[in-house]
């Protein structure tokens, strides 16, 4: 497990992802048993009609009255995005920032070894994690969605689960260049976690606002979320997410290297 | 190339803080060289720019024949390093910990990490954060020295060490020097570096204020001398021999300050009927706190 810096990371990883696996298993088991007594309420389209427009817009309520529907509303609009979010973000400024901060990259820079590759490596160990709680995510959904006849098929557990992947890469890889860069992982955390909740805003605002519509697209919320995320098959915005976290790393790669290690005290 | 380490004319700003101007600096390879000057004088600042992890502002240093800066994989294949405040992964055993570092230094001799434990009485097996200071620091100096490189820089090595660690360790390092190999040894406690060092070199506000070696310091250091006489000192004909810096006299007894030899100040007393000689130990501590005190 310590042949290389990759390798060494999923190893620290290992307990925290055991705990967030459980976490989603139970959250997506818990939400898919509320289905069949949510399905077989009489009026549900009514109770949905009377909620606000924007509110409406907000959780796709219209489709609410199928199962892939409901799970969309109910945990891929917000609830999962935001535990992505915050795996991958707390994960991302930990990966560099928090190794500065604990005076224990001073020794992996010392080694024989260029900054870009230790970036690069955290990074793919990174994509790893949010992979496996992808995955997770997935295997819960299609295993819950039989056992409650929620109806929600493996193509459509795939493509909701995949665009928690890129959401929580993307700002991962954010968390983990901004460390790279600034070397303090609070100051890592606070912007990608800025850049999060401002692009939310933007999503949100443009669903609700004609004039804030046309730059709604720009929002990674916007690219994982339009059209499902459950069952939205493969759009090709998603290619965003993966061009930005890919971008954010080719930043972080040369980081290290170029800039002074602040000394531990 | 008989040079360890060559700084030229190096220097490092941090924001309006000059904490090294133009130092020059030569290490010669195969001794050990003792880095010393109070809390903040760029001591570390020094060892961070010679293992890559800074850049220098202005002027450069070599280290092994490669530019510090343009060669720094070269330069840091060839080190041992040891921070100031050495920290591992509290979750790792020292095993594990020394393993990952063997692992991406490459071509590291298990057998050694494990004589080094032996040496040291460290139990591997220990998770980090268990253990105290001192073997914390132990852990530190085995990865430093596990691959047998060719030079060591040690920012404050024997911190945390028990005085009998701190003895094995001093050995190791004559070993080291015996060895051909260089050690770089930063550090605040006088008695170490005069312990094992060859060469002293006192830095102070960032600035290099002299470098010598330690039998020279020794020479130039100052003695004191108890003459006791038959009868009155003859405190004029002692103040007349060479190196004597100042006299006071107590009864019959006269104490002397000489700097370098005593053989003048024995050659004028021997006439006087000269009872007792007690001469103090040559005090290297004086010298170096003068120098880290001294105006200019």
């Amino acid at each position: 497990m310590f042949r290389n810096v990759y390798w060494k990371t999923l190893y620290d990883q290992r307990r925290g992802l055991g705990a967030w696996s459980i976490a989603i298993f139970v959250l997506v088991g818990l939400e898919s048993a509320l289905w069949p007594s949510i399905r077989n309420m009489p009026d549900l389209k009514d109770l949905y009609a009377k909620m606000p427009e924007e509110l409406g817009k907000l959780f796709d309520l219209d489709a609410m009255s199928t199962g892939p529907g409901f799970l969309n509303a109910e945990l891929f609009t917000l609830m999962l995005p935001v535990l992505f979010l915050v795996y991958g973000i707390g994960h991302g400024a930990r990966s560099l920032a928090g190794e500065e901060e604990d005076g224990t990259l001073d020794l992996l820079l010392v080694m024989p070894i260029t900054g870009a590759r230790i970036v690069l490596q955290k990074a793919l160990a990174l994509l790893t994690c949010v992979v496996t709680l992808g995955v997770t995510l997935f295997v819960a959904t299609t295993t819950m969605s039989l056992i409650f006849d929620v109806g929600i098929s493996a193509g459509q557990a795939a493509s909701g689960s995949l665009a928690m992947v890129l959401l929580g890469s993307e700002y991962g890889a954010l968390a983990l260049a901004a460390g790279a860069v600034l070397g303090r992982r609070s100051l890592a955390t606070g912007i990608a976690s800025a850049a999060a909740a401002g692009a939310y805003v933007l999503y949100a605002a443009g669903l609700m606002i004609e004039s804030v519509e046309p730059w709604r697209p720009l929002s990674p919320f916007d690219q994982a979320l339009t059209g499902g995320p459950l069952g939205a098959g493969l759009p090709a915005a998603y290619l965003w997410l993966v061009g930005g976290a890919v971008l954010l790393t080719l930043i972080a790669m040369p980081a290290l290297d170029g800039r002074d290690i602040a000394a531990h005290n | 190339m008989d040079t360890a380490i060559r700084t030229r004319e190096l220097s490092k700003q941090f924001r309006s803080h000059a904490a090294l101007r133009r130092l020059n600096l030569e290490v010669p390879r195969g001794s050990v060289f003792g880095y010393l000057g109070p809390n903040g004088a760029g001591k570390t600042t020094t060892i961070r720019i010679l293992a890559g992890l800074i850049s220098p502002t202005t002027g450069g240093a070599e280290v092994l024949g490669f530019d510090v800066v343009d060669r720094c994989e070269e330069v840091q294949r060839r080190i041992g390093y040891l921070p100031g405040e050495f920290a591992a992964y509290p979750d790792l055993s020292g095993a594990q910990y020394l393993r990952y570092m063997a692992y991406l230094r490459g071509g590291v001799d298990w057998s050694e990490v494990e004589r080094l434990a032996k040496r040291f009485d460290l139990d591997l097996a220990k998770r980090f954060k268990t253990l105290s200071h001192g073997n914390k620091q132990k852990i530190g100096i085995i990865q430093a020295f596990m691959h047998r490189p060719d030079l060591l820089i040690l920012d404050e090595p024997t911190s945390g060490l028990d005085p009998l660690m701190q003895r094995e360790f001093l050995a190791l390092l004559r070993e080291t020097r015996d060895d051909g190999r260089t050690v770089f040894l930063s550090s605040h406690i006088l008695s170490d570096v005069e312990a094992v060092a060859d060469t002293v070199a006192i830095l102070r506000s960032g600035e290099l204020v002299v470098t010598k070696s330690v039998d020279e310091l020794r020479e130039r250091a100052l003695r004191r001398l108890e003459l006791t006489f038959a009868g009155p000192a003859p405190i004029e004909v002692l103040r007349q021999a060479d190196g004597v810096q100042e006299i006071t006299v107590d009864g019959d007894t006269a104490h002397v300050e000489v700097a370098g030899s005593t053989a003048s100040l024995l050659q004028a007393a021997a006439p006087h009927q000269i009872v007792n000689v007690v001469s103090h130990e040559v005090d290297l501590e004086a010298i170096f706190l003068d120098y880290y005190t001294a105006r200019s």
